[in-house]
């Protein structure tokens, strides 16, 4: 069940490289970046998983040697990496409608004033 | 309350006085002599900082490990998030907080008369205090933290001047090819935690070397990739040269001389400490490889170019080249030679493109066509450019000689040792590059400060003294660090390539004498013994050896120029220009601007420079391509070769 999660979540992460790559408009290239992002995600939320495990929340006395329980730490770093990638998606959307209003264009084979 | 002055509290002081700097000067807002102070305030406490670390850690050998919140070790494993400050960090941090410093003292008057200068030093200390987190940082997951922060930063940056030309699309280019980077640096991070249910990069060192699994190789790929976005090796310099193009000069300094840094450091880190992969040769030639590729492709491109800046920019790829071939050598000879060359990159770098800033706040532009002859009217600038044009050019006895020189023979001292012909070709792209950058910086000079000033900058004054006494900083600089290589061995590059090749200390100074040894078991590398006899003497042998190779290099390339110049037929001529010219009467086309004065070179060439312009197509489609061949090639070389 678990190694599902895994595939699904280096596919996600080759189809956002794969947007970026053959996409031709900078709004889906942003697209891509947050579904590579979301990959990411996936797989650190997977690896974090134990079978039969509970949420990791334990009053003192609580727990045994018995209990299982979800390592808490990859659901610390999705969180951060959830913020990180919010970030991105907000700073390349903004970036996207300055270049519109400069460029008017969102096509990446006209946004290439710098090459050579 | 003297507990606050123990110099084992001063790494976190110096990354949280940038941050702290940084948010209290947005919250201040728009107060002009606060704000400077401020943002001077917090850049001279961070270098404060490092530089008190210089007694305990370069000179006693210390090395300083800090549990944030005091949470260490439980159970055997690192609960607590650790800065840890051996010589190999402290040398970047020195480097980086000195650039820093100089950068800021320069924009006060750089940015004077820009819209929103408060988020500008905002921008500017969070850039800062990331990268010096970065390198003090003992925990593999806040090294991507402090990665994705500059990245953020250095595309806010990037878009600062965003009526500046082509300024927006540099950081749009340069945030999703640099995100590409940070999600490879995230997947490589969490599947090592996937293995060794740790983060801390000293348990890691001590958890990985011995047991490489596969997942741990395509992680090892993902990291390095990832890293490699950082330092804008080729593939990825196209990112390089657009942003600097359009950065305001300041930040090309942080992006040139300290952000590539970073991704230096990290790929040190990776392979000397947590993989140790450095040991098998295929890695070393695949590091020296792409440091070679590095430094001859972006040499070529920046012969090309007709903007100050964008010049400067492949020159400084050019540079980092240099400094991941002597890197990768993995000889202690080469690598005190190339974090030394790291060092004087960021101090001659940083020179040339606060010249260049000059330049631009003076006149307002920086194409190469346009200028000359501002000799006359800014001698100070002259003088100081020139100075980094001779420092990174490698003439004695400027800084970019002494280190050049050991990387010229650290890499010959390699091809002897090992009797690999790879080496003595590496050698060879190292001088040929190294003729190269003279080249293109006498063209540089001729057509920007000497030659015929153009009549419009007839009212063109030397620039403010903030901004003469920041190019100065880095001038001096320059000159001492290339007239004392010694001291500069003893003090600080020899430390730290000591550091570098004993991973062991690093882990036990962590988790306790003995624990690296334990872990690694018959694998751990004793450390490496650290010889510098060859270091900075002049070898009259090796000098003429080195001397022929270079004739034997030059006859080559004459001859096989002679073959093509005989093949090339006069009607392939279409550009009047490169028709030859035997006197007589004036042609008003025969004339050879300062831009062009290697047409001849350029001309024979024409066939790689087309190709090469043609490659770089500004197309983030390719770019993103290239980062993505790059990936697919750095798994299948650790999935096969490894």
């Amino acid at each position: 069940m678990i190694t599902f999660n895994y595939i699904a979540s280096f596919f996600l992460i080759a189809l956002g490289f794969y947007t970026i790559v053959t996409q031709h408009n900078i709004v889906k290239s942003v697209i891509g970046l947050s579904i590579a992002d979301y990959g990411v995600n996936l797989l650190i939320i997977s690896i974090g998983y134990v079978p039969g495990g509970t949420a990791p929340i334990f009053t003192p006395g609580e727990l045994t040697q018995a209990s299982a329980f979800v390592d808490p730490i990859p659901q610390a770093l999705t969180l951060t990496s959830i913020v990180i990638g919010a970030c991105v998606t907000a700073m390349s959307m903004s970036l996207v409608m300055k270049l519109y209003d400069s460029y008017g264009t969102l096509d990446t084979g006209e946004i290439r004033r710098l090459r050579g | 309350m003297t507990d606050f002055l123990n110099y084992r509290h001063f790494p976190v002081y110096s990354v949280m006085a940038l941050f702290l700097g940084g948010f209290l000067i947005i919250v201040l807002g728009n107060k002009k002599v606060l704000r400077n102070i401020l943002a001077v305030l917090s850049v001279s406490v961070s270098l404060a900082c490092m530089l008190a670390l210089i007694k305990p850690v370069m000179i006693d050998g210390e090395i300083i490990t800090y549990w944030l919140g005091n949470r260490s070790i439980a159970g055997g494993y690192a609960i607590g998030i650790a800065l840890e400050v051996d010589a190999l960090s402290l040398f970047f941090g020195l480097l980086i907080s000195t650039a820093v410093f100089v950068s800021c003292i320069y924009s006060i008057q750089y940015m004077a008369n820009d819209r929103n200068v408060s988020q500008y030093y905002t921008l500017f200390l969070m850039l800062s205090g990331g990268v010096i987190g970065l390198v003090l940082s003992g925990d593999i997951f806040n090294m991507f933290i402090m990665v994705e922060i500059l990245t953020f930063a250095a595309v806010a940056l990037t878009a600062f001047r965003n009526e500046a030309f082509g300024a927006l699309e540099a950081a749009f280019k340069y945030l999703v090819v640099g995100c590409m980077g940070s999600t490879c640096i995230l997947t490589g991070t969490i599947m090592l935690y996937a293995q060794a249910h740790t983060l801390n990069f000293a348990q890691l060192s001590a958890l990985i070397p011995g047991n490489i699994t596969t997942s741990g190789k395509i992680a090892f790929a993902l990291l390095i990739v990832g890293f490699a976005t950082k330092a804008f090796l080729v593939p990825f310099h196209p990112l390089a040269a657009d942003a600097h193009g359009a950065a305001p000069a300041p930040v090309s300094v942080l992006i040139s001389g300290v952000l590539t840094k970073s991704g230096i450091y990290g790929i040190i880190r990776l392979t000397y400490f947590l993989f140790q992969t450095i040991s098998q040769s295929s890695f070393r030639l695949l590091l020296v490889t792409v440091g070679s590729v590095s430094m001859f492709v972006c040499v070529t491109m920046a012969l090309a170019q007709h903007d100050f800046k964008r010049l400067l920019a492949f020159h400084s790829i050019s540079q980092i080249g240099y400094v991941l071939t002597a890197v990768g050598l993995c000889s202690a000879l080469g690598f005190s030679a190339g974090i030394y060359h790291a060092m004087n990159h960021t101090l001659f770098k940083g020179l040339l493109f606060l010249t260049a800033g000059a330049v631009l706040h003076e006149t307002g532009t920086t194409n190469l066509d346009d200028l000359g002859g501002l000799s006359k009217k800014m001698p100070f600038t002259t003088a100081l450019f020139l100075i980094g044009a001779f420092s990174i050019s490698g003439i004695p006895p400027f800084n970019g000689f002494a280190s050049k020189w050991m990387i010229y023979q650290a890499c010959y001292q390699k091809a002897v040792e090992t009797g690999h012909f790879g080496y003595l070709l590496v050698t060879i792209i190292c001088l040929v590059t190294s003729i190269l950058t003279l080249a293109s910086f006498v063209k540089v000079s001729q057509s920007v400060f000497f030659g015929r000033l153009p009549e419009k900058y007839e009212g063109v004054k030397e620039v403010p003294f903030g901004m003469r006494f920041a190019m100065g900083i880095f001038a001096v600089l320059c000159i001492v660090t290339g007239l004392f290589p010694d001291l500069v061995g003893k003090y600080l590059t020899h430390p730290a390539s000591a550091a570098a090749f004993n991973a062991n200390a690093y882990i036990d100074a962590a988790f306790g004498e003995g624990y690296a040894s334990s872990m690694l078991g018959p694998f751990a590398s004793a450390a490496q013994d650290v010889v510098f006899d060859t270091a900075g003497v002049w070898s009259p042998v090796s000098w003429l050896i080195l001397m022929m190779i270079a004739l034997i290099a030059v006859t080559i390339a004459a001859v096989s120029g002679k073959y093509e110049k005989c093949s090339a037929a006069p009607e392939e001529v279409t550009d009047p220009k490169h028709e030859l010219f035997f006197g007589g009467e004036k042609n008003r086309f025969s004339q050879v601007g300062g831009s062009d004065l290697f047409w001849g070179f350029k001309y024979n060439w024409r066939h790689y420079f087309s190709g090469m312009h043609d490659l770089h197509s500004g197309v983030l489609n390719d770019y993103a391509l290239w980062a993505v061949v790059a990936l697919a090639l750095a798994m299948f070389f650790m999935l096969i070769v490894l």
